[in-house]
């Protein structure tokens, strides 16, 4: 058995050509950071990247939630596949954590159990006819940039510091358990002290803090937060995190998970107005920033462009904090140009 | 120019075992060669403090080695490793990385154990948090007598954590080590004996005090120095915002997971087959499981190899503690004696 | 008496999950699950590696096995391989086909769940869509999202989306040709069947309950699962 080290564990990330999988929670809540990413890829970067209309869920949040049978998850995931392999393409890169563990899973799956990956492939065949191969890499995005965090730096207009001191901004990551704890040998610095999200942080002059509870779930919980009995489950694992990090003084959190970066967002909304209650000295809560917006903010991208109005914790003092302008008129911009009144909601 | 000793059998590693049956073979009247790669001898007994069950200093033990090695007919060199064995017509053939040459009957391989490297549990933090140490480091600090936490002050809550290393399929090894159970139960004394306020944690998955006086021991540290002994393996640990160590595991006697924040975590790290053990052995194709070296037959020939004249004694064959590694040596020097003696 | 274990051994969640449990509880100590319910994920791998079909029925008629969140911190750790998440998907998965699931409140949130999710999929091609986040039903996603929900096309589009138009972009429409495979794939698979095993259970303990159920998201039975606490 091969052993390593967290600093050794390395991941082939390939280095252009990605067919990319949009993800539900992200479309939804957070549709600004896919477009972003894509921006960075394609125009920033100049890489080949293909946004293919007839994608669709890979069924995780139903797998997961146990309303979808493995066999019928298997068999979409090879669907994904297929219209990958239509295309011509080899490496997949979902945009949703949960998929990407799902895939590996997946993909897992066949190599130990060859008649799981037969039984796929009939199934497949007999609902759609169609047939697939198995991506040569299961790409994260967050991958992807972290690949490209020394180019990216070149371009950026900013840095994680704080403009008025010259200090590193103090940085909370959260990687998502479905990125690390599922196929940890897949991870870039395992799963106790993964590095995707602090490479990029250190890399672009931020501090990474390592918290107790660094590693704990944000408390998505699947069925826990979909059914509404169950949200107290989710609630009290996010607040346990935010409870382990406020001593720390985070100037903002950067999340990899679609889901936990909704959770970590909303969460401290709902504490605050359940308790009064905020995780930071001003009463404004800590900013959520995806990777994506937080890659993007540092390239210069307008904030409105990144989607940070529809955060509920205010990203504004944070933008104040790197020096980062924006105007206040644009933040509730519609696509017709009008301004959609905040007020009343 | 190369240099060439001849000798009757060549005894590679200077530690418990190597010693013990240089020494008796020497005393059987045979000529020793006996080679250390560290400049001291001693091997594994040097990093520690007191050994279990009955609290022998190591220091004592050294000072015997020490006289044990003036004994008529041995040779003892330090700070030279053999890189090489094989087998030459009768003979054995085994070269050093100082360019020598040992011509022997026999080979007797005492290349012992390595302690586990606990970097590679993560999820514990060595390396990273001041306050995870190793048990060998806490050897360090009861010979300078002195125990300091992650601040640098004294501890009043200690946590001992029991299979760092063995029983683990993460970390590729199934096995259990056999003496850090008793080794924590021996930590917790020492600590209370130090620090008679301190609360003492052990965590363990199963207490396996299958020597003698272990159990007897086990309860004294209960009864008498009041150490705490959980049973559950600790899951994770981390460091506070006041540079103490928090805790994650289950009290799976009371069923519930609990946290703990104390001031210094000891890992019992587990025995692991020796650098030289793993490579002697796979040169000479002997190497059993999990890198150890392979005797010819458990029940039969222990010391024996699939090789006539190549023998195997003490930790590089598995994990022992010191009493039985000991006597390990001394069945060693009857089955080369037969073996010299062409009675078998 | 059903063979559970029988059954769930031919599962290969359980042929991947289930090694030998030497009752270390390392899953436990960092189980968020097992912090906030009396649930214990060790003593799951413990009662299936009984093989006892009583102890392993009793698991799927109560609340236990729908505890866990599913964040697979249990598979990092194990220092024998067990999985105790993955088991737990197994025995879900039996509960619902053997209609044991309705004996228990947390059970019977299955019926929501495949109201919401399930049906999104099949009918949109997305497990969640902005347009389903019903501010009234999630009050604790705030205020933004309350002014994001009323002006979703609005927003999301400037944006970059393509708020349910034809083409490429976040919340797009997923083309019908898309939506049909899909539909396919259920029928296949043995995904539908799964979801008429759940409807066809849930219906039978609405009437046993005296409560109304029908297609819609409104009926009495929907609002109950979907909004009653558990009964412990």
């Amino acid at each position: 058995m091969e052993r390593k080290f967290w600093k050794n564990y390395q991941k082939d990330i390939p280095d252009n050509n990605y067919y990319y999988e949009r993800s539900c929670i992200r479309q939804s809540f957070f549709p600004g950071s896919e477009t972003t990413f894509l921006r960075i890829v394609g125009d920033v970067l100049g890489k080949q990247i293909e946004d293919d209309q007839n994608l669709h869920t890979c069924t995780g949040i139903g797998y997961h939630a146990d309303v979808v049978p493995f066999e019928t998850t298997q068999t979409i995931i090879a669907r994904l596949f297929s219209l990958m392999s239509e295309k011509g393409y080899r490496n997949f890169v979902p945009s949703c954590v949960t998929s990407f563990g799902l895939l590996n899973e997946v993909v897992e799956t066949w190599k130990h159990f060859p008649e799981e990956l037969q039984q796929t492939r009939d199934f497949l065949k007999q609902a759609t006819g169609r047939e697939f191969e198995i991506p040569e890499y299961i790409t994260h995005p967050c991958d992807i940039i972290y690949k490209f965090r020394k180019e990216l730096k070149e371009k950026m207009r900013f840095q994680i510091v704080n403009q008025k001191t010259g200090e590193p901004l103090r940085v909370v990551e959260h990687i998502g358990c479905h990125y690390s704890k599922v196929f940890p040998q897949a991870v870039i610095g395992s799963a106790e002290f993964p590095q995707v999200l602090a490479g990029m942080v250190e890399e672009w002059g931020g501090q990474v803090i390592d918290y107790p509870e660094r590693r704990h779930c944000c408390g998505f919980g699947f069925r826990h937060y979909l059914i509404m009995a169950n949200r107290g489950y989710s609630i009290a694992n996010s607040r346990k995190k935010f409870e382990s990090m406020e001593p720390y003084h985070p100037d903002f959190i950067v999340t990899n998970c679609p889901g936990c970066t909704m959770f970590l967002d909303r969460w401290q909304y709902t504490i605050k107005e359940m308790e009064g209650k905020t995780y930071d000295k001003q009463g404004n809560g800590i900013p959520v920033l995806t990777y994506e917006e937080m890659t993007g903010l540092l390239l210069g991208f307008n904030p409105w462009d990144l989607g940070l109005q529809l955060h509920q914790i205010s990203a504004e003092p944070l933008l104040d904090k790197i020096g980062i302008p924006y105007d206040k008129e644009q933040k509730y911009l519609g696509k017709s140009g009008k301004i959609i009144d905040f007020k009343g909601f | 120019m190369e240099k060439i000793i001849y000798t009757d059998i060549a005894v590679i590693g200077a530690g418990p075992t190597g010693i013990v049956a240089a020494y008796n073979l020497a005393r059987l009247g045979y000529k020793v060669s006996l080679f250390e790669k560290e400049e001291s001898l001693g091997g594994n007994i040097l990093k520690t403090y007191k050994l279990f069950p009955n609290f022998q200093s190591s220091n004592e033990l050294l000072q015997l080695f020490g006289e044990m090695i003036v004994v008529n007919n041995l040779s003892l060199q330090t700070g030279v490793t053999v890189t090489n064995i094989r087998k030459d017509n009768n003979h054995w053939i085994s070269t050093t990385n100082k360019g020598e040459t040992i011509v022997s009957k026999a080979v007797l391989m005492a290349t012992g154990f390595k302690p586990f490297d606990a970097h590679y549990k993560e999820e514990y933090g060595y390396g990273i948090y001041n306050g995870v140490i190793t048990s060998l480091e806490f050897e360090k600090m009861l010979k300078c007598g002195e125990i300091y936490g992650s601040n640098g002050i004294t501890p009043e809550k200690i946590a001992i954590l029991n299979c760092v290393g063995s029983r683990d399929a993460k970390v590729g090894n199934n096995y259990c080590s056999r003496v850090c159970c008793i080794n924590a139960v021996k930590f917790g004394i020492e600590i209370k004996e130090i620090l008679p306020k301190a609360e003492v944690y052990c965590f363990y998955m199963d207490l396996r005090m299958t020597g003698q006086f272990y159990e007897e021991l086990y309860r004294k540290s209960q009864q008498e120095y009041g150490v705490n002994y959980i049973r559950g393996k600790i899951s994770e640990a981390s460091q506070t915002a006041d540079n103490r160590i928090q805790l994650k595991a289950e009290d799976t006697l009371l069923r519930l997971p609990i946290k703990m924040t104390v001031d210094l975590l000891i890992l019992m790290i587990g025995i692991e087959a020796s650098e030289s053990t793993k490579e002697l052995s796979a040169q000479t194709g002997i190497m059993g499981e999990y890198g150890f070296a392979k005797s010819h037959s458990l029940l039969k020939a222990d010391n024996h190899t699939i090789h006539p004249g190549l023998f195997i004694a003490g930790t590089c064959k598995r994990p022992f503690t010191y009493p039985e590694t000991v006597a390990d040596a001394r069945a060693a020097v009857v089955e080369i004696q037969h073996y010299l003696e062409n009675k078998t | 008496m059903i063979d559970y274990f029988e059954r769930l051994s031919r599962d290969v969640r359980v042929k991947e999950g289930l090694k030998a449990c030497m009752n270390c509880g390392i899953c436990t100590a960092i189980c968020p699950a097992a912090e906030f319910f009396p649930y214990n994920p060790k003593e799951i791998c413990n009662i299936l590696q009984t093989k006892d079909n009583k102890k392993i029925e009793a698991l799927l008629k109560n609340e236990t096995i729908w505890y866990c969140g599913q964040c697979m911190s249990c598979k990092a750790r194990c220092p024998r391989e067990n999985v105790p998440g993955m088991l737990i998907s197994a025995l879900r998965k039996l509960s619902q086909e053997t209609g044991l699931f309705v004996e228990s409140s947390k059970g019977r949130q299955q019926y929501a769940i495949s109201k919401t999710i399930a049906e999104s999929i099949l009918k949109s091609g997305y497990c969640v869509h902005a347009e389903n986040v019903k501010p009234e039903l999630h009050p604790e996603q705030g205020t933004v999202w309350n002014w994001y929900y009323n002006n979703l096309e609005e927003i999301a589009d400037r944006l970059g989306a393509n708020y349910k138009k034809h083409g490429p972009g976040s919340l797009r429409l997923i083309g019908k040709k898309n939506l049909d495979e899909i539909n396919a794939i259920f029928e296949v698979t043995g995904g539908k069947k799964f979801l008429e095993t759940i409807h066809s259970y849930s219906t039978k303990k609405a009437q046993e309950m005296n409560l109304e159920i029908d297609d819609s998201l409104n009926s009495p039975y929907f609002i109950k699962t979907y909004t009653e606490d558990s009964d412990q």
